[in-house]
Parts: structure tokens; sequence; C-alpha cells
């Protein structure tokens, strides 16, 4: 009985109840949040560029707002992209990071990234305006609440010789489509679906009555930029291939057709050894036709012209649309407003890092690190027992070190830190140290019940002296890591971020609780 | 290192326990200046092999192009002839194995600068199912990276001996300490050279989580003779390494365990850096700190330690 008194004792001990209710919250955290990974263990790729001159902070931003609408191209995919300032040489870095992308999709990420943004404006086939003759005013966009509660608007103005040509090709045409590119594929041979085929003889605005028809979206591509459609019926690879090098074009792109010409296509090429780049789309889930040419062209629009170009002024233009709600309709104009910026960022981007991790080994290398991490801890709960021939300590130290790992996730789960391999290195080393702290407390506990050592000291002093020595060693890990977490911009972060947090968990809730346990344990023998 | 496997003994837990401390008693009763010479010597033998040969440094601190290809069913030979006459890029093929799980690959190694995409595009066109992970890494980031890495251990270093020197207030054991965890590190790089292990962010990661398991030894040792209970200075020790060999013992199957379980290079470089660090830890804490303290204690100076909480 009083054995079961002293269980009940342990449990309601604040110092084993906070380490029961931190596990608690950590299984909750990870099953509800769940884990997410960086690149290296998840798959992906990660891409470092470096700006060719030093830019400012507002300029990078422009930057990247403006990579981030040009990557859309790919899809809805997990892309995050930050900048990272080296304080030393006052040098701006871009981390761009996509998980679960292919080999290809990670070469035409690269590529894009080192491809500077082009603008292009064009009405009814003919380019009126490119990134150069477009400006636009600090923060010239919001909502236009006069027009309706969910209607956006972008200002921007034209040069002059822009504003010349467009008054020449658009003069009285009211209701045609004004169509705006960024990085669209000039020159190239593009094969589409028939559904996608009849999609691009559409977007034709809404031209008023006795203005005339408006050339379709496929001869107006075709007149500004070279872009070849054509309507795909079973042609071989071959015949694709021969048809892009009869027309000189430098990219075939394969849109919403069987994948498998993807990859002979791409293989002709290779076998072949011609300098002809290939691209395939596919529609996603719930993405309509309309949207889907729109992302393989990288078109914003059509907008619709609503004013005589030939009859105004030289007031600045605007662009306006509406939304289905008011944060829609801000982020839309925000979005435009980030395309016409970014045709006038005139600095190059240059990838100085890159790292790529397939989907699958990626996989394999997040099974590999669970059987590893299991199999070191089986490793500690049979060293630890061979060492003092109890499971009483073997088995509280080996869990002990179980529930640290648990409860650095669930942390790692609650502040959706990514767990890369660094990372994972960091929690190995938390572990390494809290076994080691675990069996300083267990000595001290064992000193002063057994022979061999004098019992000068009562537990409570021994106790002390253990918690110095965890202390002191906490403290100077805890500092030595802040230093990496505050200077650094390179990959070790995720390193000093899971050592600090194994530490601080470490000291404040699980050695705290090992020692009641161990206490306990060893007061019954 | 001078330590032995415990043998099965059958008997008392306790009697276990001092049995280890038996074995453990040839430690006490060695001299303690031979204690700081031997130790001293590995250094110096480690200075020397690094200062005649560093470890070569990673891709990823030397910038360069390293395309790993799996599942390919060629010769590295064939695969090297196969990606130069394709591609006319001068590549250099390396097969590589994990002993354990038997998974094998091939990777190549271009200039920097050469354009990864050609390469993977040849690979694929010829071997279908093949796995390939470009690395690229531009000679410019190479620097970046590896001023970071050396700043982050110039830091995390002084760091530490700050905090040591707090907790202890007396300069003859704080320098100690901060020696024994130069010295663990030294030792490690050089044992990288001679492995031929490379020097990357994951080892350079390995080396700072070093700087954490030497501290802990050193202060338990430190803490324990200079804050001593027992009887005397050789029951103090005993008690101390003891509970040292129990520490490095654990922390050292987990590592091999983990070299032996992982294919990722990545934590079998971290592994085995650390397993060299932890053994180069236990001669400098168990003997050359040992040594020091022992000399410091017995010595007339020993009058001017002052403790943090003299209790």
């Amino acid at each position: 009985m009083a054995r079961k008194k002293g269980v009940k004792a342990l449990i309601l001990n604040w110092r084993v109840l906070l380490l029961i209710l931190f596990l608690i919250g950590s299984i909750a955290s990870i099953s509800i949040r769940g884990l997410t990974y960086g690149i290296d263990i998840g798959g992906g790729v990660a891409l470092v560029a470096e700006p060719e001159k030093s830019v400012s902070k507002d300029t990078l931003n422009g930057i990247i707002t403006s990579l981030q609408n040009r990557l859309n191209t790919f899809g809805i995919k997990d892309i995050k992209i930050e900048a990272q300032h080296d304080p030393e040489t006052g040098r701006s870095l871009i981390v761009v990071k996509v998980a679960n992308v292919t080999l290809d999709e990670a070469n035409q990420i690269k590529d894009l990234i080192e491809s500077q943004g082009v603008l292009y404006m064009e009405f009814n086939g003919v380019v009126f305006a490119t990134g150069t003759d477009v400006t636009v005013h600090s923060s010239n966009y919001g909502l236009n609440l006069q027009e309706c509660p969910t209607c956006w608007y972008v200002g921007f103005e034209l040069s002059e010789k822009a504003q010349e040509r467009f008054k020449e090709i658009a003069a009285g045409k009211i209701g045609w489509p004004v169509d705006i590119y960024l990085d669209p594929p000039v020159n190239s041979l593009l094969v589409v679906s028939p559904r996608v085929y009849n999609e691009m003889q559409d977007f034709l605005g809404e031209p008023e009555p006795g203005t005339g028809t408006p050339k379709p979206l496929v001869q107006r591509i075709s007149e500004a930029f070279n872009i070849t459609v054509v309507e795909y019926s079973n042609q071989t690879a071959e015949d694709i291939v021969e048809n892009a090098t009869a027309l000189g074009k430098d990219k075939i792109i394969l849109a919403d057709v069987p994948k498998e010409l993807y990859s002979e296509v791409k293989n002709l090429i290779v076998s072949k050894n011609l300098d002809l780049r290939v691209s395939y789309y596919t529609p996603q889930q719930g993405e309509d036709l309309k949207d889907f040419v729109e992302r393989v062209l990288n078109l914003y629009g059509p907008y619709i012209l609503r004013f005589d170009p030939a009859k105004g002024g030289n007031t600045g233009l605007q662009l306006s649309g509406s939304a289905p709600t008011k944060e829609d309709a801000l982020q839309e104009a925000k979005k435009i407003y980030s395309v016409l910026r970014s045709g006038s960022l005139t600095v190059k981007l240059h990838v100085v890092n890159e790292e790529y991790i397939s989907p699958t080994l990626g996989a394999s290398f997040k099974k590999q690190a669970v059987i590893a991490g299991i199999g070191a801890l089986i490793a500690v709960l049979l060293i630890v027992y061979l060492h003092y021939r109890r499971w009483k300590i073997a088995i509280p130290v080996a869990s002990t070190s179980l529930f640290e790992v648990i409860i650095i996730l669930g942390i790692a789960a609650l502040i959706r830190w990514n767990l890369d391999l660094p990372s994972i290195a960091g929690i190995i080393a938390a572990i390494g140290t809290g076994v080691d702290q675990q069996i300083v407390i267990t000595d001290e506990l064992l000193g002063g019940t057994s022979g061999g050592v004098t019992r000068r000291m009562s537990t409570l002093r021994r106790m002390a002296r253990a918690f110095f020595v965890i202390f002191a060693s906490a403290a100077t890990t805890v500092v030595a890591m802040s230093f990496l977490l505050v200077y650094f911009v390179g990959t070790l972060k995720g390193f000093a971020v899971t050592t600090i947090l194994g530490v601080l968990i470490g000291v404040l809730i699980t050695r705290p609780a090992y020692a009641e346990i161990a206490k306990y344990l060893l007061s019954l023998e | 290192m001078g330590t032995k496997k415990q043998k099965i003994n059958k008997g008392s837990p306790d009697r276990v326990l001092e049995t280890k401390r038996k074995r453990l008693l040839f430690l006490a009763r060695t001299e303690p200046r031979k204690m700081v010479l031997y130790p001293l010597v590995v250094f110096l033998l480690a200075l020397l092999i690094l200062a005649f040969h560093p470890p070569e440094k990673g891709i990823d601190l030397k910038g360069g192009v390293v395309i790993t290809v799996y599942h390919v069913s060629a010769s590295p030979d064939e695969l090297e002839s196969y990606v130069k006459e394709k591609t006319g890029i001068n590549v250099r093929a390396e097969e590589f194995k994990d002993p354990v799980t038997g998974l094998s690959g091939i990777r190549l190694y271009a200039p920097a600068g050469s354009d990864y995409g050609k390469i993977s595009d040849a690979i694929q066109s010829k071997y279908k199912g093949a796995d390939i992970i470009p690395r690229v890494v531009d000679p410019t980031f190479g620097k970046i990276a590896q001023r970071q890495g050396i700043k982050a251990i110039i830091y995390a270093f002084l760091g530490m001996a700050v905090v040591v020197f707090l907790f202890f207030r007396d300069p003859v054991p704080s320098a100690t300490i901060i020696f024994s965890a130069f010295s663990d590190m030294v030792i490690a790089l050089a044992m990288m050279s001679v492995l031929g292990i490379e020097l990357t962010t994951a080892t350079i990661a390995a080396l700072l989580m070093l700087i954490g398991y030497t501290v802990d030894s050193n202060i338990l040792l430190t803490t324990r003779l200079l804050r001593r209970k027992e009887d005397t200075v050789e029951d103090a020790y005993l008690s101390a390494v003891s509970t040292g060999f129990t520490m490095s013992t654990t922390t050292l199957g987990a590592l091999v365990i983990l070299w032996l379980v992982s294919t990722s290079e990545v934590i079998d470089n971290i592994a085995i850096v650390l397993i060299f660090g932890l053994l180069a830890d236990f001669m400098n804490t168990w003997i050359f700190n040992a040594g020091v303290l022992r000399w410091y204690i017995a010595s007339p100076y020993k009058f001017s330690i002052k403790l943090r909480r003299g209790k």
C-alpha cells in the first residue's frame, strides 16, 4: 500500500507533472499541426541567389514579390522565398525553397530566377510597351470603393513613346482586350490539347458594337511573341521536334497532352543534341482552362479597354477589376502592382548555391533518421543497463531521452520549424548531452546510498552539485549556440535552434523530472 | 585511451560500481606530470598533421558541381566516358557504397560553372530509372559559407570560454577546460584529415557539438574536484571518472549505432567526427584536465581557489 501511495505522490510531484503535461501537449501538437521538413529531408529544391549589385531593402522586397509571381507559373506548390542579409559584407542573398518538385522543374526554376523578368503590354498582336516604359509609383494601388466595395485598381504611367503607339493602335477600340505578360515564352512552339486550343480562340474581351473584332489570343501571341500554337492530334515526338526546328524555335511547350509525349520529346532532343528546351504543363485540380492558359503564357488579364486612348490626355492610366471579397481584391491589386513594378527591376540574379533532393530519396532519409534514432536509443538503454545492472535506471534514462525528443519535435511542430538535417543533428546533440547529465544525476544519487564513498553529503546536497554541473554546461551550450543563431545566415541555424531547444527542455523539464523518478525508484531498494 | 570494456559481472549492483572504480584506479595512481604530458604530445601530433595535411574542403565550402546518381546499371568509367562524349563536360566519376544497407551510387564531379542540366538530361535519356541529385555551389558562395563556419566556431568557442570562466572564476581550471575543448577539436580535425573526411557544413556542426560534450565532462570533473565532499582527491577523482566513463561509453555506443544504421553521408560524417572527438575528450578530460587539477590542488596556490557558492 505504501508503495502505491509513493507512485501517486511521484506522479503528483510538480516536476513529474510538468513533464507529463509537456508530453501530452507535444503529442497533441505533432498530431494536430504535423511536422514540417526542410528540403534536404522532404525533397525539393533550395536555391540561393545573389543580386548582381547591392540593392536597397525596398528593391530587394520588390524582387522577392516579383519572383513569387513569376514562380507561381509552376502551379500551387509550396514556395518559400526569403531575404537574408550577411551583416559583415552587407551582401543580400535570396533563398528560394520549393518543396516536392521534379528535377526538370528545379531546372526551370533556376532558369527563371536567373532570367530577368520582362514585362510586355500587348494590344491586338502588337507590343506597345515593355517594362522600361512602365512607371509605377510606390503604393499606387488599392480598393476603388466608388466603383464597388470589392473593386481594386493599380495606377501606372506610360512613357510618351509607348503612349503614342497605344493611341495609334487602340484608338476607338473600346471594350477590346489589353494583355499584360511577365516572362512570356517568346519564340516557342506550343502544343496544346483540342480543348485548350478552343479556349485560346477566345480571350476576346467585350468589344463594343461597331468597333470590329479583335484577333483571337492564338493570333495575338503569334504576332507579338512568335509563339506558334499547334493543336495536338496524335503527332509523334519526331513531328513536333521537326516542326520546332523548321520554325527556328528555342522552346517547345506541351500543355494538357499525354505525359509520355514529354519524355519522348525530351529524349529525342538529347539524343539529337539539339539546342531546344522543353517544358510540360498540366491543369491542376479545380483549375479552369482559362486560368490554365494564363498560367502557361504568364498572362495577366486580359484587361478591358474602358476609354478611348485617342481622346485621353497625358494622365496616368489605371488597371482595375473586381474580386469576390475585399481581401481578394486587395490581394489581386497587390499582385498586379508587383507585376507591373517587376518590369522595372533591372537587377539580375545569379544562383550561387543549389541543392536538389528527389522526393523519394528524401522519404528514405526520413525513414533512416527514424531507424537510426530508435537504434541509438536502444543502444543507450543497453549500455546504461550494462553499467548499472538495473533496469530501474536504464529504462528511465532511455525513456526520458525519448520524451525529450518528443517534446523537441512537439515544439518544432508548434513553431512550424522546418526540420532539416542540421536540425536533426542538433536533436542528436541535445539528446547526447541529456543522457550524459542523467548519468551525472544517477551517480550522485547512487553515491549517496552506496558504500565506497563516505556519506558526508545528504542527497539534497548531492543533487545540488549535480544540478550545478548541469546548469553550467547548459548555460555554456546555450551561449555558444546563440552566437550561431544571431550571426548566421547559412544552414547551421537549424542546428542552433534544436540544440538550444533541447538543452532548455532538458534543464527545465526532463532533468528535474528524471531526478525525481530516479530518486523514487532507487529509494525502493 | 586506456579504457577497457567492462566484463559481465554477477553480483549486487553496487559491487558493479565498485569494480568499475577499481578498474579505473590505475588512472588515479598515475603521476600528474605524466597525465599532463601524454595528452599534450597527442595534441602536438595532431597539430603537426593539420599543418602538413589539413582536411579537404567539401563542395559546399569550396564550390563546384557534384551530381549523385542512384539506380544506374553502369560502372563509373562507363558513365564518365558516356557523359564526356555526350556533353563535352570533363567529369570525374566515383563509386560509393554503404557497407550496411548496400545502397550504392555514383558521384560525378564537374568543374564549377558546368551546366548540370545537360549532364542530368544526358544520363536520364540513357538510364531511365536513374535518380539524379545535383548539388551546385558557386565558389563565391562557398567562400561565404566557409567564413561563416569559421566565425561560428570562433564565436561558439569564445562564448563557451566566457561562461566557463564566469562559472568557476578561477583562471587555472577555466583555462584548462578551454584548452581541452580546443585540443578535442584539433584532434578531431586531424582525424578527419587522416580518414579523408571532408570539411563541410555538417562536419562543422559536428565540431560545434563537440564543444557541448567537452564542456559537459570537463565541468563535471572540475566541479567534483573543486567542490569536493569526498575524503580525498583520489576518491573524488575516482567517482567522477567512473561517471565520465559511463557517459562516454553510452554516447559512443549511440553514435556507433547511428553511424552503422544511417546511409546518409551527412549523418555518417557527423557521427565519425563525434566519435573521434569524444575519444579525444576522454583523454583530455580524465587524463589531461585531471592531471592539471590534481597538481593545482596539491600546489601551494590552491588557497586561491574561490568558489562561486562556497558552502
